[in-house]
């Protein structure tokens, strides 16, 4: 047992090591995960040939070199990807140097660290469920290394078998050990990815690549009725500051306060929203949140900023009320939503005085204008051709070729043109509903700008110019896969019915329904739905959670001991089976017997019901009498009850 | 010895927690009772592992860390159970131990048996060297231990301790049995080649030509009793059947060996000589007869006369 680990054990470490590992190769960088497999190649032509592992002074090279390296791509062996890397290369180097017992389990201690670390890069469902896998392959090194006469197939069971009957007792402690916010040390922080997502500036081209991603941005869970899809516009950030081709995000420290609150009337719909991780700290909420959970906050846009981490996963509550009137507007604000980039163009001013067609109300303007973008050929188009001079002319009187940017910007710069306070909002728009789950999925595809018009007794109200182009855009969501697929802009019905879908949209619902029950419960558990959760059961200080968890543990611990460690059960008689299967027969044939009648008497009974059954009956209790009470029987009789019973036809 | 007198852990190690219960004389089954189990220090390797696991999923906030520390932990758990299953259920018994002369090691047999449906694969026997089996379902192992033996007389086994690390090795489950089950030792005999005492009838300088002379005279059937040396294996060879050498004159003296007699310090060497000359004697197939301050044995010759004697010799 001791001394050098046989081959088959080496094989099971190697393997185990290396599926761990694997996964890593996408992120770790490739002059370190090349060390590593190097390291890992080294070993398994080292199985059958010992004698070519390195040296201990070779080895201590090794181990320098390998430093060297983490800290050549890393400057440093702290956060994340440094504290992987280097986690990969030590593995690499324990591959190499497995001299005895202690060795094997350093190297399966260091193969379950690196597996952690695998989570702070994917934390999807089949990423957890391949750790757990490769879990199982470790373990079962580890039992190998503890059989006398080790057999691949039963360790893997038993190791598999180990996790399963682990699996609830995990799962009670993970609901029930208490989550503490962990404090944010920057020299351990991930480094941030670069993220899709709208951006302070709007550009007519940054939707377009948003346009073209499948990404998830956040999935909305509602409490009761869906929003009718016109309805569906989730604010995100308030474009203020034009600069004559771009749109900028007013600074905050600018903007006046407004005194007046919005006030909202009609239905409010309430409901949870999943925000993926992104890179700003805005939460796209239904137009306009009434009500919200605390770490929200609305600001005098009306747009919900989190104080947490965006770059986290992270679930919201919040109430929205579509029909709302935000009030007054400050002078501050009126002229900040009233700048344009100079002076309007003489054609903007004539299509202006035409479309007011001498009111002065502004409703008329914008519905003349609306009006205007419908009948005279705008296009709605995801391609349009660059606009570089004079963009809002070029687009309103040559190419009318734009998507919803441009309508936006166009509509805005107008209205402003005409004195009307205007602002460009961004955010998403519609979502696809997900019948299995219940829950819409908004997607960047779903990215989308409009304008906001304030207007005298109503305040600020929404009007989407896109929609008098391609109304469809608004009612229809975007048919995400078909636009990636073609790289253009498509619509499709939205399909509620759940009997037209075909089986693979059926499959792919669910497994979207799956994901995001894993997001909300397994990745996004954290110390506020705990909390709420722990509430809702009752538990509300650390004693009573603390009797929970002795209690749960204990009594799945107490009924596994139970499944476990009960006496190996004997085997059935299999005599006494057959003569069970007998008598059901019997039983089905109308034959009327006690529990308490021997099979003599039993099968008088059965021959004078069944005259026809007689012979094989009184030769079934033939041998049933012989094999259970003769002191001897052949083997065969056992054989022939079975046949006799089997062919028994009642 | 006063008990009060007693460090604490020596008082822990002469515990049940070490010597287990009263020896038996009976099969003994591994049940609840008899198996202990302490986690290894792999095991407390593996707790800081998961304390490592759940720092990670604290410091980042990643509650798949955290689950993977929760699983880890919760198989340490469950280990408990399986390294309790590893055990329990076996039955030991010991089984016949062959008589050896003090110096020797004694080899003691211990018959393991599996019932039920379990395989167990790795089953650690110790008493004074260790020995680890694996048993399949319903199979029955006999396992020799030895043990240094010094004194003779009567030994008892020591404490055999039954142990196993599987699965995981975080745990070892292990059972301290004691058994009734003696072990008989003979002195250890002198290692002096000193010349057959001085018989009543003269017969010592017979034996002694004789056994020197080998004045062979013929074969008879091989019967029980007499020394393999005897056996003539020519014959045996041919495949003609088992015969013994018969020597002129054996039996027709006898051959004393009187403690009395016996040259020595004390007590245990003349005991250590007298085994010496008896086990000269059978080698050399003479008759011999053993004369102890409260036993006199008639001469003889055989294994079982052989036995006899050197019993007689270790309970004196």
């Amino acid at each position: 047992m001791n001394g050098h680990p046989s081959s088959r054990l080496l094989w099971f470490i190697s393997g185990s090591i290396g599926l761990i590992t694997l996964p890593h190769a996408w992120h770790v960088p490739p002059l370190l995960i090349g060390f590593f497999g190097l390291a890992w190649l080294w070993r398994l032509l080292a199985i059958s040939r010992p004698d070519w592992l390195p040296n201990r002074l070779a080895l201590f090279g090794l181990t320098l070199a390998g430093i060297g390296l983490v800290y050549s791509q890393h400057r440093g062996i702290f956060g994340r990807d440094a504290g992987t890397a280097l986690f990969v290369v030590a593995l690499g180097l324990k591959l190499l140097e497995i001299q005895g017992k202690r060795d094997v389990y350093v190297i399966v201690y260091l193969a379950f660290i690196v597996a952690a670390t695998q989570f702070l890069y994917e934390e999807s469902i089949l990423m957890a469920l391949y750790i757990v896998l490769v879990c199982a392959v470790l373990l079962a090194t580890l039992i190998t290394q503890n059989s006398v006469s080790p057999q691949t197939v039963p360790a893997l069971k038993t190791a598999a078998t180990l996790i399963l009957q682990s699996l609830p007792i995990a799962m009670v402690l993970f609901v029930l050990f208490p989550r503490l916010e962990a404090p944010r040390w920057s020299w351990l922080d991930a480094d941030n990815q670069a993220k899709s997502g709208l951006s302070d500036t709007l550009e007519p081209g940054s939707i377009t690549e948003l346009s073209l991603s499948p990404e998830l941005v956040f999935r909305v869970k509602f409490d009761g009725d869906l929003p009718p899809p016109a309805q569906r516009y989730w604010r995100g950030p308030v474009y203020s500051l034009f600069d004559g081709s771009a749109w900028k995000a007013a600074p905050a420290l600018f903007r006046a306060a407004n005194p007046d609150q919005p006030t909202f009337s009609g239905k409010t719909y309430d409901y949870t929203l999943l925000m993926e991780p992104q890179k700003q700290n805005w939460v796209f909420a239904l137009e306009l949140p009434s009500a919200f959970s605390a770490g929200l906050r609305r600001n005098e846009l009306y747009q919900l900023t989190t104080n947490k981490d965006p770059g986290d996963r992270a679930e919201y509550r919040i109430s929205s009320t579509p029909v709302y009137n935000t009030g007054d507007i400050n002078p501050a604000e009126s002229r900040e939503n009233l700048q344009l980039p100079g002076k309007p163009s003489e054609q903007i001013r004539d299509l202006i005085a035409q479309l007011r067609g001498g009111e002065t109300s502004p409703e008329v303007l914008i519905a003349n204008l609306m009006q205007h973008f419908h009948r005279e050929n705008f296009r709605y188009t995801l391609n349009p051709e660059p606009m570089p001079e004079r963009p809002v002319d070029t687009f309103l009187f040559e190419r009318r070729a734009g998507f919803c940017s441009h309508y936006a910007t166009a509509f805005v710069y107008l209205l402003r043109a005409a004195e009307i306070p205007a602002r460009v909002v961004g955010g998403y728009q519609g979502g696809r509903f997900n019948t299995l789950g219940g829950f819409l999925e908004i997607r960047q595809a779903d990215a989308h700008a409009w304008a906001e018009v304030w207007l005298d007794g109503k305040g600020w109200v929404r009007f989407d110019p896109t929609a008098a182009i391609a109304p469809e855009r608004i009612e229809q969501s975007v048919n995400v896969d078909l636009q990636i697929a073609s790289g253009a802009l498509n619509f499709s019905p939205i399909q509620l019915d759940a009997k037209t879908l075909t089986w693979l949209q059926r499959s792919r619902q669910l497994w979207q329904n799956v994901d995001y029950q894993w997001q909300r419960w397994v990745i996004n558990y954290d110390t506020a739905n705990q909390q709420a959760l722990l509430q809702s059961l009752g538990i509300d200080d650390f004693v009573k959670l603390g009797y929970w968890l002795v209690l749960s543990v204990g009594g799945l611990g107490g009924l596994l001991a139970w499944r476990l460690l009960r006496p190996n059960r004997r085997r059935r008689d299999p005599v006494l089976l057959a003569y069970r299967q007998f008598c059901d027969k019997l039983r089905q044939a109308g034959v009327d017997f006690g529990p308490g009648d021997g099979p003599q008497t039993l099968a008088q009974r059965a021959k004078i019901a069944r005259p026809d059954l007689a012979d094989p009956i009184e030769r079934i209790a033939a041998v049933f009498i012989r094999l259970r009470y003769e002191p001897c029987t052949a083997a065969e009789d056992l054989q022939v009850l079975k046949t006799l019973v089997r062919g028994l036809r009642v | 010895m006063n008990t009060a007198a007693l460090s604490l852990p020596d008082r822990f190690r002469l515990s049940r927690f070490f010597l287990g219960e009263a020896p038996a004389a009976g099969p003994i089954t591994l049940g609840h009772r008899r198996i202990f189990i302490l986690p290894t220090q792999r095991g407390l390797g593996f707790v800081l592992l998961i304390l490592l696991l759940l720092l990670i999923g604290f410091v980042y906030s990643n509650n798949l860390a955290y689950l993977l520390g929760f699983l880890l932990a919760s198989i340490f758990f469950v280990a408990i159970l399986h390294s309790f299953k590893a055990l329990a259920g076996l039955i030991v018994r010991a089984g016949r131990q062959p008589a050896v002369f003090a110096g020797q090691a004694g080899a003691f047999n211990f018959q393991i048996s599996n019932p039920g449906r379990l395989s167990r694969f790795a089953v650690q026997l110790h008493l004074q060297t260790e020995l680890t089996i694996s048993l399949a379902p319903a199979e029955t192992q006999t396992a020799t231990l030895y043990q240094a033996t010094v004194r003779r007389g009567w030994l008892q086994p020591q404490t055999l301790t039954v142990s196993s690390l599987y699965p995981l090795g975080l745990f070892r489950a292990w059972a301290p049995l004691r058994f009734d089950s003696p072990l008989l030792v003979y002195p250890k005999p002198a290692k002096r080649q000193l010349p057959f005492p001085q018989s009543d009838d003269g017969a010592v300088a017979e034996g002694q030509s004789r056994r020197q002379g080998d004045e062979f005279y013929g074969l008879r059937p091989y019967q029980r009793g007499d020394a393999i040396r005897q056996i003539h294996w020519k014959t045996f060879a041919k495949g003609q059947g088992v015969f013994s050498k018969q020597y002129a004159g054996a039996g027709s003296s006898e051959l004393w060996l009187d403690y009395q007699q016996a040259p020595g310090h004390n007590r245990e060497e003349r005991l250590s000589q007298l085994c010496r000359w008896i086990i000269d004697a059978e080698k050399a197939g003479l008759r011999y007869g053993l004369v102890l301050p409260n036993l006199r044995l008639q001469p003889d010759t055989g294994a079982a006369h052989y036995r006899q004697c050197l019993q007689a010799l270790a309970l004196f």
